[in-house]
């Protein structure tokens, strides 16, 4: 078998990657891929790849995952993004719709770049020297590297990939998905803001729930420059949002995303869960709390009265809400009561609720308390909506006897014995 | 669930998250004759597992019932003893002092009162031999006639839908509980169930 054609284009491969073409011995390249194909019976296609790899690395050059096909075939093939697969060399004309500050001094630029197919992200190294991309313009990009990060394609502009600009501005518009059929990757859906959360981390500006039609979706909003909250009950077009996936359950990241506001309405689909069972925990957290006073922000305040965005809040905001664990014998649901359910479950209404907390020694805890021995241990029937595992009730109500039901156990027990 | 077998109930920790052991209703006269305990897994923070006599395994339970007596012991380490009785039987249930809140809940109430014990069941051996099931108190609250009633009923359909999964189909710890109680029939259970049904007056 003559290898001298494979190990021709290997060498091409890595003089392609601004490799001295001296510095490449081709005698060697044919000798390793013989070793290989012949005596240890590997695929001649497989040996190539595996040679070139092990030369990338020896030259320092980036490779492709080991996930991929026959790497390096289709490096000078123009691919659009909707067909990269990670392994692939590719060379393509896109634009660059989102920038994202670099993690990592060790990368220059991230983002997202995407043509008329689809959508893909991008991280430039540091040690590529490459030509800095700027967001909005269209650049031909050639022999960069589709790999794999945290199951997500990722394309890798290294040391020997070229950039150039492209001149003229072309339109592109994504194409626009359900909720349902996102995947991790890139996704440009239409939906509406459901629900705003307590952000749970000083860099986070927003985070909440949006849905459409088809389902919901847990989305984060990372603060940086020029990225603005979304309106809680309005709809947007967003373009190019990151879709990660965290235990099975994905999520929106939008800081790389455009989200247009759009007039009009949707109606978001189901998630109407009616739970039946026991409150078996009442979550610290429960009982009267203290909101931020500051337009927007909403966030339970702590003790001393201190927001973790705004720092010492005293003219704070009452309010009254249950988090806490509700069991049906099969499953337990994590549920969160807002004040209106509390106030008709508890029956302590938030002024009285305020009252209890000033007139007694133990202040805000006594309404904790009082709270947690009238719920904990009692039926309840609880609605609302079920997301990210947690049921946020919309009404909750006891229990009652139902006559009928006594009646059929009673047959049931004694009608098989 | 009944159907589901040991993944489901196990919860979902193969995939990395977190899923809180659900509370089993189950009446005391079924509890008492637990004599199987397992773990699942080799984790520290793996569960532990009683296996009940109708097939399933069991983290947690919640009852509801009477209680009859309570019972402050210890110098040192105090721990509080009750005894909660429902219409089959008995649960010896206790809270020492890694439960303070529920120490103190248990020291606050005065018997008799209905209560509702959420906690969690371990099973001892005495010197001479003996199997005693405890219940450890995670929270025990005071409730109305009402839940007791309600939990009757449904303690009794969750017996039922026990023992007919049982018979029914082969879920892996219906399989263990059939080898580990050979001598206990299943018919014992529904009898329980039927008189413990009996007891609430409409």
């Amino acid at each position: 078998m003559d290898f001298s054609e494979t190990a021709e284009r290997i060498s091409r491969k890595m003089v392609q990657k601004g490799q001295d073409a001296s510095a490449i011995d081709r005698k060697k390249i044919e000798t390793k891929l013989k070793r290989l194909v012949e005596e240890f019976g590997v695929q001649p296609s497989e040996a190539e790849r595996s040679v070139t790899n092990e030369l990338a690395k020896e030259l320092n050059i980036p490779v492709a995952g080991t996930g991929g096909s026959a790497g390096g075939t289709g490096a000078r093939e123009e691919k659009p993004v909707a067909a990269m697969a990670p392994g692939d060399w590719v060379t393509f004309e896109g634009k660059v719709v989102s920038l994202l500050s670099p993690p990592s001094p060790a990368i220059a630029q991230s983002g997202i770049i995407a043509d008329t197919t689809g959508a893909i992200r991008f991280v430039v190294w540091a040690k590529a020297n490459a030509p800095k991309m700027s967001e909005g313009g269209w650049y031909r990009i050639e022999s960069a590297v589709v790999d794999e990060f945290k199951g997500i394609p990722n394309l890798k502009v290294h040391s020997g990939t070229t950039i150039k600009p492209v001149l003229e501005d072309r339109a592109l518009s994504p194409a626009v998905i359900r909720v349902s059929d996102l995947k991790p990757g890139i996704g440009s859906v239409r939906a509406k803001v459901l629900q705003e959360w307590e952000p749970s981390h000083d860099r986070m500006l927003q985070s909440g729930v949006l849905g459409d039609e088809s389902g919901t979706i847990k989305f984060v909003i990372w603060k940086e420059a020029g990225k603005e909250k979304l309106e809680v009950g309005s709809v947007y077009t967003i373009w190019y949002a990151s879709v990660d996936e965290f235990n099975g359950r994905l999520s929106l990241n939008l800081s790389t995303a455009t989200a247009m506001k759009e007039d009009g309405d949707i109606a978001v689909s189901g998630g109407d869960v009616e739970a039946r069972g026991v409150f078996v925990h009442i979550a610290p957290g429960s009982g009267l709390i203290k909101r931020c006073p500051v337009e927007g922000c909403n966030r339970a305040l702590s003790r001393q009265n201190y927001c973790p965005v705004h720092e010492i809040q005293p003219k704070f905001v009452y309010d009254l809400r249950i988090k806490g664990w509700l069991d049906d014998g099969k499953r337990t649901y994590n549920t969160l009561l807002q004040r209106d359910a509390v106030e008709a479950l508890t029956g302590i209404t938030l002024d009285a609720a305020i009252q209890i907390a000033e007139n007694n020694p133990l202040g805000m805890d006594e309404v904790f308390l009082q709270m947690r021995d009238k719920v904990l241990g009692r039926y309840v029937l609880c609605r609302g909506r079920e997301i990210d595992n947690r049921l946020l009730a919309r009404s909750c109500e006891w229990m009652k006897m139902e006559n009928g039901e006594h009646a059929a156990l009673l047959n049931r027990a004694g009608g098989a014995a | 669930m009944s159907g589901g077998g040991a993944g489901q109930q196990g919860g979902r920790r193969d995939s990395g998250s977190f899923e809180r052991e659900p509370a089993r209703r189950i009446f005391a006269s079924e509890l008492r004759e637990c004599r199987y305990q397992f773990r699942e897994g080799d984790d520290e923070k793996s569960p532990t597992f009683v296996l009940l006599p109708t097939g399933e395994r069991c983290n947690r339970v919640f009852v509801v019932g009477t209680l009859t007596e309570k019972q402050r012991q210890g110098d040192q380490n105090i721990f509080y003893r009750g005894r909660v009785v429902d219409p089959t039987g008995t649960f010896f249930v206790m809270a020492g002092s890694y439960q303070p809140e529920a120490m103190q809940q248990l020291a606050r109430i005065e018997t008799p009162a209905f209560v509702a014990v959420i906690g969690k069941p371990s099973l001892y051996q005495t010197p001479d031999g003996a199997y005693l099931v405890s219940v450890r108190v995670e929270s025990i609250t005071i409730v109305d006639k009402e839940t007791r009633e309600l939990w009757i009923l449904d303690a009794a359909k969750a017996t039922l839908d026990r023992l007919d999964a049982a018979a029914g189909g082969a879920s892996p710890d219906a399989v263990k509980a059939k080898e580990q109680y050979a001598t206990l029939d299943p018919a014992v259970f529904r009898k329980m169930t039927y008189d413990a049904l009996a007891q609430v007056k409409i």
